[in-house]
């Protein structure tokens, strides 16, 4: 029997690839299903995207890797939202910081109603974040966790909730407003939320519903919510589709939106079907000291000779092809909304580097391991090592998979390492997590690197509420930075993204993040 | 076989097998690193990075922090009772994950594995047929070549001209998605359809072995004794051929599409990567990514086991086709499918 049905698999296989060699009109016929699909979207906007599993989408269910939590995003809403230029209101529709900054009033939007049709309250607030206190989520700040630094968290009203902390924290609101609300009548009774896969499990309160998720398959169909209490959707259907190659499939029309390499950018710009748009730098690689296994890394001067050697803009060029901008010695991106521009450059100077390294006495000739992963990162390792022997450095490159290297970066075992993430446009707090000798994890400190001013500063801007006085702080602090060097920002990549704009064109950068898919704003009128 | 071989048979195989489960649990857990530490991405990728306060949370929560030997006698004694564990990822269990993605792998690995068979038998008996002549040489030169290409190639260079240049076969994927189809046969042709080119790659990959086992096989009977007298009977030529001729010199297949089962899965995980084809081998690239161990070892465990158990069938096939192997002494004379000591069973 097996071997009957394997036989006629076979046979249709075969009689599918025979019928597939006769071509039927190529490609001037595919035009047709196209103009088909046009009259189809003066009713319903149906875009497609780039899939691929990412899990589903709920707080404690989505991938730790991936646009998981941004499709879990797009389903819960959260009491802050981002746009183009900052915070905004989003659940709560104001808030009052009273006692300097140790006690948040939120006053919860009237009228929002969850994807099942119960009303969305204060308690539904209070209960998530006490559920996550209980229950780990996927993502979630220490700060929210700590149950002793905050203490409270109190229903005053069906309106309003209360959140009670020891101290004033500058990134408390950020913190508290991106964490994702849900309805305390399908969560209260589940008591282990990663396993909890039901449909029930995606009911929030955002814009767009999930409808369809295929976990082997990769794929996801979002409709939008139409009792959703802010501004009216622009789309009503959003899929998520596998693709094996994201050019391909852009210009097969099988997906809307896909994020284009340098090398075909120009075919797509030609193109007036296309449109590309530059995303923000926000994604970038560090190259950084090991101080405490190499003392002569504490040396400023050897640092600075390294930020005198490095040609960042040459890497730019010939790794990332011109689509990223070197990075700022002061460690925030000159995207970042509160870059400091005036600061020292480190134009490329070999003299002076060599100078440096003199003057820093180092009686050897400098000799050091560079780390990296696989990858565009071993040829930013042959690039670097090139142009520091020309300053008199002789780098050796060794190259392991991500996760080696990682793992090597919290045992602190490495002379320099090279390391790519994300995050570069998020709250400028993250200075103090690298740098302040308070933090002396390998995972995000900086072990061996000790300002005192800079730890002071990076302290001060913490518990700074004055927005202004804070971005005074956050100025001196990348001022002190760029003359420590106490490590290099190479560059951030920029990448475009180039979608159909007679398919959808609402896309939108939020002011932190660098894709347009992952912010729902992309996906609403306003 | 005698009952005392039959045993030891059988203890050979628990063996391996107890190895494998073993080297299952030990092989992820010597990677560096751990299924909570993020400190980066791919260019571009968003990763949720975790502090030290939160990575120590989840190794706990999962039990990773306890001594190994604890965990491998915990992994032994889930195993025992078919509970493969629950995924830190993909936050189901491994059962439930494998389950769905098994399916296709196999459906892929068995459609390539006969069509590599077809392939290879047909033009390796023609090669045979046309031993020195130019078509053989010409055909010889093509398999070797295509041998030695790797399965990803291969699917790229089809992806690129079938799917992509002609638009003959979908892009990727192994269904379409979110698709309504009006009867089950649309379900089989839409499948077909997205399995066409996977499946073409990876037998492509495979045909060229089996082509040369053909060939040497057919040559070598070809020159036997026994195929004169057929003639000399006066039998009609295809009968010799096929009846006399091929039937004796596809013995020797069977263990071959057994031992390269390996191969083929492994060829499969390339395929699958190229076309998003949703088998094991991509959740297998992607559970190693992010060291889900648990998640790991059940799909190693799975691969070994189909594995060892094509082996073990292509066993219990050979002794069925070739009664000499059925009686000990014929065995380890000839050793189970030693190419070209086939004697005619037919005549």
């Amino acid at each position: 029997m097996k071997k009957m049905l394997s036989l006629m698999s076979t046979a249709i296989l075969l009689l599918s690839l025979v019928a597939g060699c006769f071509p039927k009109g190529g490609v001037e016929q595919k035009a047709a299903p196209d103009a088909g699909e046009k009259k189809v979207k003066e009713e319903t906007v149906i875009v497609r995207l780039e899939g691929g599993d990412w899990g589903y989408p709920t707080p404690f269910a989505h991938y730790s890797r991936g646009p998981g939590s941004a499709k879990t995003a797009y389903i819960f809403d959260s009491l802050l939202e981002r746009d183009e230029k900052g915070n905004i209101p989003w659940l709560a529709e104001r808030w009052d910081i009273l006692d300097d900054g140790t006690r948040y009033v939120f006053h919860i939007r009237p009228g929002v109603k969850w994807q099942d049709g119960q009303p969305l309250t204060a308690r539904d607030v209070a209960f998530s974040f006490n559920y996550y206190r209980q229950y780990r989520p996927v993502s979630i700040s220490d700060m929210v966790m700590d149950q002793n630094y905050l203490l409270q968290i109190k229903v005053l009203s069906d309106m309003q909730v209360e959140f009670t902390t020891v101290e004033a924290n500058a990134t408390f609101l950020e913190t508290v407003g991106r964490v994702r609300i849900i309805p305390e009548h399908i969560w209260s009774g589940i008591e282990k939320p990663e396993e909890f896969l039901e449909p029930a499990a995606v009911i929030g309160s955002g814009p767009l519903r999930l409808v369809d998720y295929n976990k082997e398959h990769g794929t996801y169909r979002f409709e939008a919510f139409m009792d959703f209490w802010g501004p009216r959707g622009a789309l009503d259907v959003l899929e998520f589709v596998p693709v094996s190659d994201a050019v391909l499939a852009l210009e097969k029309g099988e997906i809307d939106l896909a994020g284009i390499p340098a090398d075909v950018l120009s075919r797509f710009k030609n193109n007036p079907a296309f449109t590309a748009i530059e995303n923000p730098a926000f994604w970038g690689y560090r190259l950084r000291f090991n101080m405490e296994k190499l003392p002569e890394f504490k040396t400023k001067a050897v640092r600075q000779a390294f930020a005198y050697a490095i040609d960042r803009q040459e890497l730019v060029d010939k790794i990332a092809r011109g689509e990223a901008i070197p990075g700022s010695m002061g460690i925030l991106s000159p995207h970042h909304h509160w870059y400091n521009s005036d600061l020292p450059s480190y134009q490329r100077n070999l003299e002076k580097a060599k100078e440096l390294i003199v003057g820093a006495g180092i009686s050897h000739k400098p000799s050091y391991d560079l780390l990296v992963a696989g990858g565009e990162e071993v040829r930013i390792g042959e690039v670097l090592k090139e142009q520091l022997a020309m300053a008199g450095i002789d780098i050796k490159v060794t190259s392991v998979d991500m996760k080696t290297r990682d793992a090597r970066i919290t045992e602190g075992n490495y002379e320099l390492v090279l390391v790519g993430h994300g995050g570069w446009g998020q709250d400028p707090d993250y200075l103090r997590a690298r740098f302040s000798s308070a933090e002396t994890t390998w995972t995000s400190g900086t072990p061996g690197y000790s300002n005192p001013e800079v730890d002071r500063l990076a302290a001060e801007q913490l518990k700074e509420t004055n927005e202004a006085r804070r971005k005074e702080l956050i100025f001196t602090l990348q001022q002190l930075l760029a003359e420590d060097v106490p490590e290099i920002p190479l560059y951030l990549t920029t990448g475009h993204n180039v979608f159909r704009q007679d398919v959808y064109d609402g896309w939108v950068h939020v002011f932190d993040h660098h894709a347009p898919t992952h912010n729902k704003l992309s996906y609403l009128q306003r | 076989m005698s009952l005392q071989k039959t045993s030891l048979r059988s203890l050979e195989y628990l063996l391996t097998f107890l190895l494998i489960i073993t080297l299952n649990f030990a092989l992820p857990r010597l990677m560096p690193g751990d299924p909570f530490l993020h400190l980066s991405g791919e260019a571009g990728e968003i990763v949720e990075g975790y502090t030290d306060q939160q990575r120590k949370y989840f190794l706990e929560y999962y039990g990773l922090n306890r001594p190994v030997t604890e965990q491998y006698w915990r992994y032994l004694s889930e195993v025992a009772r078919g509970n493969l564990g629950f995924s830190y990822y993909y936050k189901e269990p491994v059962l439930v994950i494998i389950a769905r993605r098994l399916p296709w792998t196999l459906f892929l690995v068995a459609t390539a594995t006969v069509l590599s068979l077809i392939f290879g038998i047909l033009l390796g008996s023609y090669s045979a047929w046309r031993r020195g002549y130019w078509q053989d040489k010409m055909l010889y030169l093509i398999m070797v070549v295509f041998g030695e290409i790797p399965a990803f190639l291969i699917g790229l260079a089809l992806l690129i001209l079938l799917a992509a240049g002609i638009g003959l076969f979908p892009l990727a994927g192994a269904i379409t998605h979110f698709a309504r189809y009006t009867s089950s046969w649309d379900r089989i042709k839409d499948i077909l359809h997205h399995a066409a080119l996977p499946a073409l790659t990876l037998s492509l990959t495979r045909t060229s072995g089996i082509y040369l086992l053909v060939r040497n096989s057919l040559g070598t009977i070809l020159a036997r004794d026994y195929m004169r007298t057929a003639r000399a009977k006066g039998l009609a030529e295809p009968r010799i051929r096929y009846r006399h001729a091929l039937r004796n010199a596809l013995l020797p297949l069977v263990t071959r599409v057994a031992l390269q089962m390996g191969a083929m899965v492994g060829g499969a995980v390339l395929v699958e990567n190229v076309f998003v084809y949703p088998g094991l081998g991509r959740l297998m690239r992607d559970a190693v990514l992010v060291r889900d161990y648990p998640l790991l070892q059940g799909i190693f465990l799975v691969l070994a086991i189909s594995v060892m158990g094509t082996n073990y069938l292509a066993d219990l096939l050979y002794r069925y086709l070739d009664p000499r192997t059925r009686t000990t002494d014929v065995m380890n004379a000839c050793g189970r499918g030693t190419y070209g000591k086939t004697e005619p069973s037919g005549l």
